[in-house]
C-alpha cells in the first residue's frame, strides 16, 4: 500500500488489516500517535486523513491506501511551530504530553476549518480527547486563542482571568 | 419535577512530603567551561512540572538565566537518589536538594571570581549570568569567564551537591497516635465551593462551578501551579459524581475496562472553574514553597454532595454521587425516610454503624450507640456472632 | 527574584507539542522482545498445576517466566520501612484476585507472546472469594492474605489497629450538646494515566540490566527491581524521569522487575506494554474507605471531641496502604481543631486488586467524608456552614491528631477569601478572625491543652 505521510511518499508492508497506529509506530517509527486504549475511545492516537482527524487505532491501514496521512510531526518542527504547537506552549496545554500529540493534530483540524473561540464549540469538536492532567482548561485555551489570530511568545506562559492571587497579611517570615 | 440549583462548601488540609525512611532526595549540579549548569535530579516528570521547578529554583539560586540551565533526570546512573514524585513532595522536599546543591555552586563561583577579580567573596553578588561587585556594578566578570577560569587556569571543577533529609522518620506511640517528630515537611490548606444543578426527575447532577482558595505557599510558576489546581479539579469532579472501579461495590463485577466504559471527565463535564491562589510562604520549602499537587482534588468531592443537599434536601454518603443514588436519596425523603433519628441530643445520620464493635474501651451512655461489646483482643478473632457493622447478634 | 516566581513555559513543552518527547513505548532497540502476561482468571484460587512446556516449544518465544524465575519472589514495597513482604512477584500456590499475574511470556511479537500465555496450563481450584470489608472480620471467612490474615496487624507493638487516642474523649462526649453521627463510604478510582504501564529491559554485554521505566518514583523502583532480582544498584540502571501521567498509580510500577527478569533470562531486550484494559482491571487503584464519624458539639458550635472508625479495603496486598492509613488517621480532624479524639483504623484484605497510592492518597476519601459530617453537624445546629468551619478552624499552634503543632495554618484566611471570591456574606466577627494563636473568646476552656508549645509545621 502507498501512502504519503507527512508530505513524504511511503509504501508500507503491514498487513492490510493492521492498525494505523501500528503501521506508523512499528513499521514507519512515527511515534506521535500514542497506543493509550488501542479502543477509539481515549483519542491519544489521533492523525489527519486527508485533513480529517481520526483515530489511527481503529483505522486499518488499507483503508487509507493512497491517502495524505499527517501526524503532529508534519504539522510543525522544534525550530517552526506551527501556531497550535505554540499556543498549547504559551498556555499551557500540556503537562505529561501524552495526550498532547492527539489533541494539536485535532485542534489543527479544527482552526483549520474555520471552528470559533467559543468554548462550548471547542468543547464539542475536541470532547473526544481524554486528558487526566490539565483539567482542560488550558487546552480550551489554547485552542480558543488561536482561533481568535492570537499571538504567542512561547518563552512565556499566559496568566488566566479565571486565577486571582493573594498574599496572607503577615505571611513571608 | 424540577431543576434545582445549589451551593455547597468544603475545607480540606494536607502534607506535603512523607514520613517513610526520612524522605530524602539528593542532586548535584556541575558547571560547564563556558558557565552552562547541568542539574542532576532523580525526580521523575510525572507532568507535574519538576523539571521546570527545580531548573527554576537552580537558576535562581546561582543567579544564570533560566536558558543557562540543563536538567538530567535520566538516569539512576548520573542522577543521585530521590524518593519519588508522590506524597506531593517534588518541588518542597527534591526542590531543597536542588536549592542546597545551587547554593554551593553559588559559593564556588563566587571564591573562584574571588581570586580573579581580588576582591573578598562577600562582596561579590550573582545575577543574570555575571559576578559583580556589590555596589560597583561595572567590576564584573561573566560567569562563563568564571567557569573557564576555573577549568582553565585554577584546575577546579565547579560543582554543589544537596541532600533533603527529615532526619529519622517520625516514630509513631502505638497507643495514642503521637509522633516525636513531624512526619511531613508542611501543611496546606484549600477550600472549594461548589454550584451544582440537580435534575429532582433523572437524579442528573450537573456542576455548573467550582470556585478555589488554595494555600500554595509560594507560586514558584503561576502558570504551572494553575494547571496542578484545574487537573486536579477534574479529577475531583470524577471523583465526586463519575469515577469508580467497582459499580457495584462490594462486588467485582462489572469493571469498566477503558475510557468508554469507567467515566473519566471530558470537556464535556467541565464545570466554570475559578481559583484564588494564596501566597502563605512555608518556612522551610525552597523560597517558601509548598507542594498542593495531591490536595487539588480533595476539596470538591464534599462540595458537591454538600451543594446537593442545598439544592434538593438530601444526603447522599457513598460515592460517585451517581443519578441511581441521588434518585433513592430523593425517593428516601418523599417516604419520610430522609431525616436523621433526633432523639435528646443525639442525632443519628446512620443506624448500622460497627464502631462500637470495633472498639469499646470507653462508654458513651445508652443513648448515643447501641451497648458495646467486649474488646477484641489484638490479633485475634472478631466475636464471629456479631454483625460487624451494627453490632447486633446474628442468629 | 526573577526565575522563581515567572510564569515560564514547561522544560520540555518543545518536545511534547511536536511529537519529539520520548516516553518509553518509544524506545526501540533491536531485536526486542515482546511480553504478555497469564494472569487469574479467578478472583481466589489454589494453583494445583503450572506447565509452561507447551508455551516454551512455540516457534517464537523466547523465555517464559514464572514464579520458579524469581530469585526474591515475596516482597513488600513498605520492606525498607519495617513492614513485612506479603505479596509474590508472581503468583505460586494462590491467586488472590482477578488479574494476578501468574507467568511473563517473551516473544518476537505480542500475538506470538499472548498465544503462549495461552498455551499455559494451570490448574485452580477454586476458593471462596472475600469482597465485603464488613465479613472480612468473621470466623469462617476466606483468609485473603498470608501474611497477616485478613487484616494488617503488625503496627508499633504488634497492634492490629491503627488508633489515635488525645484528651478526655468520654468527658467530652459527656458535656456533649448534640451527638452527631453519620456513615461514609468513598470508592475505588482509577489513576487512568494516558500511558499505560510500560518497560523496556535491555540485557547489556557486561551484565547489567537497563531498564526504561515509567515509574514516578525512579530509585524506590531501582529498589524494588534489586530486590526482586537479588542484585546491587550498580547493576540496575533504571533509564525514565519522563512519564505519560502517573497520579500515584506509577509508584509501584509492577512491570519493571518481570520485564528485567524476562530480558535476563531470554538475553534480549524485552518491551512489555500493558494494554488499556490491564491498567484498568489489573493494575493497582485507590482503595474504598468506610468512615465512621460521630461527632460531640456544643451548642454554641464547638466540636469538642471525635470518635471515628476507619475500614480501609486494601485488596489482596499491603502495598502502601499502611502508609495511607497511618497519613489517614494524623488527618481525621480535617482542618479543625477537635480536642478530644478516638479514631482507630483498620487496614482489611480483600480479593480485588491491591489498591495503592493516587493523588490525595489517604485523605481524598476522608476530606470527603469531614467535610459532608461538618456540613450535617452545622445544620443541626442551625449554624451558616462558613461559621462553623471558621470557629472551629486550626490556628497558629494547635496540635494535630498526632500532636504536631500547626506552624502556618491558613483555614481561616482560605475561608474568608473563598467566601469573598463566590460572594457568601460574612458577618465582621468571621471577617475579622485571624489565624493567630488562641486568644480570649477563641481560647474556651475546652480547648486549653490543645494550643502547643512551638516547633511544627
Amino acid at each position: 500500500m502507498d501512502l504519503t505521510v507527512n508530505s513524504v511518499a511511503r509504501t508500507v508492508q503491514s498487513p492490510p488489516l493492521a492498525s494505523l497506529l501500528t503501521v506508523l509506530r512499528e513499521e514507519l517509527d512515527i511515534t506521535s500517535p500514542k497506543a493509550g486504549c488501542e479502543s477509539g475511545s481515549c483519542g491519544a492516537c489521533t492523525v489527519l486523513i486527508d485533513g480529517e482527524p481520526r483515530r489511527s487505532c481503529l483505522t486499518a491501514v488499507c483503508a487509507v491506501d493512497g491517502a495524505e496521512v499527517t501526524t503532529v510531526e508534519g504539522l510543525g518542527t522544534p525550530e517552526d511551530l506551527s501556531r497550535v504547537q505554540q499556543a498549547f506552549i504559551h498556555h499551557y496545554a500540556a503537562q505529561c504530553g501524552f495526550c498532547t500529540d492527539g489533541l494539536v493534530v485535532a485542534a489543527t483540524a479544527y482552526v483549520s476549518a474555520g471552528g470559533s473561540a467559543d468554548t462550548a464549540a471547542i468543547s464539542d469538536a475536541l470532547a473526544g480527547h481524554y486528558c487526566r492532567c490539565t483539567g482542560y482548561v488550558k487546552i480550551i485555551e489554547a485552542v480558543a486563542a488561536v482561533a481568535r489570530g492570537d499571538e504567542f511568545d512561547i518563552a512565556a506562559t499566559a496568566s488566566s482571568a479565571n486565577n486571582t492571587y493573594v498574599t496572607i497579611a503577615g505571611a513571608g517570615s | 419535577m424540577a431543576i434545582h440549583r445549589g451551593k455547597g462548601l468544603a475545607t480540606v488540609e494536607y502534607p506535603t512530603g512523607m514520613n517513610q525512611n526520612g524522605d530524602p532526595s539528593q542532586a548535584w549540579i556541575k558547571v560547564k567551561p563556558d558557565g552552562r549548569v547541568d542539574v542532576f535530579s532523580g525526580t521523575a516528570d510525572i507532568g507535574n512540572g519538576s523539571k521546570t521547578i527545580q531548573s527554576q529554583i537552580v537558576a535562581e539560586t546561582i543567579g544564570v538565566p533560566y536558558d543557562w540551565v540543563t536538567y538530567d533526570n535520566s538516569n539512576t546512573d548520573s542522577s543521585p537518589m530521590c524518593t519519588g514524585t508522590f506524597a506531593s513532595r517534588a518541588t518542597f522536599v527534591a526542590g531543597n536538594a536542588v536549592l542546597k546543591a545551587a547554593r554551593q555552586v553559588r559559593e564556588r563561583i563566587l571564591a573562584v571570581a574571588s581570586r580573579e577579580l581580588e576582591i573578598d567573596p562577600a562582596d561579590l553578588e550573582v545575577a543574570d549570568g555575571a559576578v559583580s561587585v556589590r555596589g560597583t556594578p561595572a567590576k564584573s566578570m561573566g560567569v562563563d569567564e568564571v567557569a573557564g577560569a576555573a577549568t582553565f587556569v585554577h584546575g577546579e571543577l565547579l560543582t554543589g551537591d544537596g541532600a533533603h533529609l527529615n532526619p529519622g522518620a517520625a516514630i509513631v506511640d502505638p497507643e495514642t497516635g503521637e509522633v516525636d517528630r513531624p512526619p511531613h515537611a508542611a501543611i496546606s490548606y484549600a477550600a472549594c465551593s461548589a454550584a451544582v444543578e440537580v435534575d429532582d426527575e433523572t437524579g442528573d447532577v450537573h456542576v455548573l462551578e467550582l470556585t478555589h482558595v488554595y494555600d500554595i505557599g509560594r507560586a514558584m510558576n503561576p502558570t504551572l501551579v494553575e494547571g496542578q489546581i484545574e487537573g486536579g479539579a477534574v479529577m475531583g469532579l470524577g471523583f465526586g459524581v463519575l469515577e469508580n472501579c467497582y459499580p457495584y461495590y462490594p462486588s467485582a463485577e462489572h469493571r469498566g475496562g477503558d475510557m468508554s466504559t469507567y467515566h473519566v471527565p471530558t470537556m464535556a463535564e467541565l464545570p466554570e472553574i475559578r481559583n484564588v491562589l494564596m501566597e502563605n510562604p512555608s518556612s522551610g520549602g525552597p523560597y517558601g514553597a509548598k507542594g498542593i499537587g495531591e490536595m487539588a482534588n480533595n476539596a470538591q468531592p464534599a462540595a458537591i454532595a454538600n451543594a446537593i443537599h442545598d439544592a434538593v434536601g438530601v444526603w447522599v454518603t457513598e460515592f460517585p454521587i451517581t443519578p441511581e443514588r441521588v434518585l433513592a436519596a430523593l425517593d428516601a425523603k418523599r417516604e419520610g425516610r430522609g431525616e436523621p433519628r433526633r432523639e435528646g441530643r443525639v442525632v443519628a445520620f446512620d443506624e448500622e454503624m460497627s464502631i462500637n464493635r470495633f472498639s469499646s474501651t470507653i462508654t458513651w451512655g445508652p443513648d448515643v450507640a447501641p451497648p458495646m461489646c467486649a474488646l477484641r483482643p489484638a490479633g485475634g478473632p472478631s466475636p464471629a456472632s456479631q454483625d460487624p457493622f451494627t453490632g447486633r447478634l446474628n442468629q | 527574584m526573577k526565575v522563581v516566581g515567572a510564569r515560564l513555559p514547561r522544560y520540555d513543552g518543545v518536545g511534547h507539542v511536536t511529537g519529539r518527547t520520548t516516553y518509553v513505548d518509544d524506545v526501540r532497540m533491536p531485536g526486542m522482545l515482546h511480553a504478555a502476561a497469564l494472569r487469574s482468571p479467578h478472583h481466589h484460587a489454589r494453583i494445583t498445576g503450572l506447565d509452561v512446556s507447551a508455551a516454551e516449544a512455540m516457534t517464537g518465544v523466547h523465555a517464559v517466566i514464572t514464579h520458579a524465575d524469581v530469585p526474591l519472589l515475596v516482597y513488600g514495597h513498605l520492606s525498607g520501612a519495617g513492614i513485612p513482604g506479603d505479596e509474590p512477584l508472581l503468583a505460586k500456590d494462590h491467586v488472590r484476585y482477578r488479574g494476578q499475574p501468574v507467568a511473563l511470556v517473551a516473544a518476537d511479537t505480542v500475538e506470538a507472546a499472548r498465544a503462549a500465555c495461552a498455551a499455559i496450563e494451570v490448574g485452580y481450584e477454586e476458593l471462596p472469594a472475600l469482597f465485603d470489608v464488613r465479613l472480612a472480620f468473621e470466623d469462617d471467612a476466606p483468609v485473603v492474605n498470608d501474611t497477616f490474615g485478613n487484616w494488617y496487624n503488625q503496627y508499633e507493638g504488634n497492634l492490629d489497629v491503627r488508633q489515635i487516642r488525645k484528651g478526655d474523649t468520654e468527658a467530652a462526649f459527656d458535656a456533649a450538646d448534640l451527638v452527631v453521627s453519620g456513615v461514609y463510604r468513598t470508592q475505588s478510582q482509577e489513576q487512568a494515566p494516558l500511558e499505560t504501564q510500560v518497560c523496556v529491559a535491555v540485557p547489556e554485554p557486561d551484565g547489567r540490566l537497563t531498564v526504561h521505566t515509567c515509574t514516578q518514583a525512579m530509585y524506590f523502583s531501582l529498589g524494588v527491581v534489586c530486590s526482586h532480582l537479588q542484585m546491587p544498584m550498580s547493576e540496575i540502571k533504571m533509564v525514565g524521569g519522563t512519564v505519560g501521567g502517573g497520579f500515584g498509580g506509577k509508584v509501584d510500577t509492577a512491570s519493571d522487575s518481570l520485564t528485567a527478569l524476562a530480558a535476563q533470562k531470554s538475553g534480549r531486550p524485552v518491551k512489555w506494554r500493558w494494554t488499556r484494559e490491564e491498567e484498568m482491571l489489573a493494575s493497582g487503584n485507590r482503595g474504598p474507605w468506610h468512615m465512621e464519624i460521630i461527632d460531640a458539639v456544643s451548642r454554641d458550635g464547638w466540636i469538642l471531641g471525635r470518635k471515628m472508625l476507619t475500614i480501609h479495603d486494601a485488596g489482596a496486598y499491603g502495598r502502601f496502604s499502611v502508609y495511607g492509613l497511618t497519613k489517614h488517621s494524623f488527618h481525621h480532624t480535617g482542618a479543625y481543631s477537635i480536642p478530644n479524639l478516638h479514631f482507630d483504623g483498620y487496614v482489611v484484605f480483600t480479593n480485588r486488586i491491591p489498591t495503592t497510592a493516587m493523588r490525595g492518597y489517604g485523605v481524598t476519601g476522608l476530606s470527603t467524608a469531614i467535610e459532608l459530617h461538618a456540613e450535617r453537624v452545622a445544620r443541626e445546629l442551625g449554624m451558616d456552614p462558613y461559621e462553623f468551619r471558621l470557629k472551629n478552624a486550626n490556628r497558629v499552634n494547635d496540635t494535630s491528631p498526632n500532636r504536631i503543632a500547626y506552624e502556618d495554618p491558613s483555614t481561616v484566611e482560605v475561608l474568608q477569601s473563598l467566601a469573598s471570591a463566590t460572594g457568601a456574606e460574612l458577618s465582621d466577627e468571621l471577617r475579622t478572625m485571624t489565624r493567630d494563636q488562641r486568644t480570649g473568646d477563641m481560647l474556651p476552656e475546652h480547648l486549653t491543652a490543645q494550643v502547643g508549645s512551638g516547633g511544627g509545621h
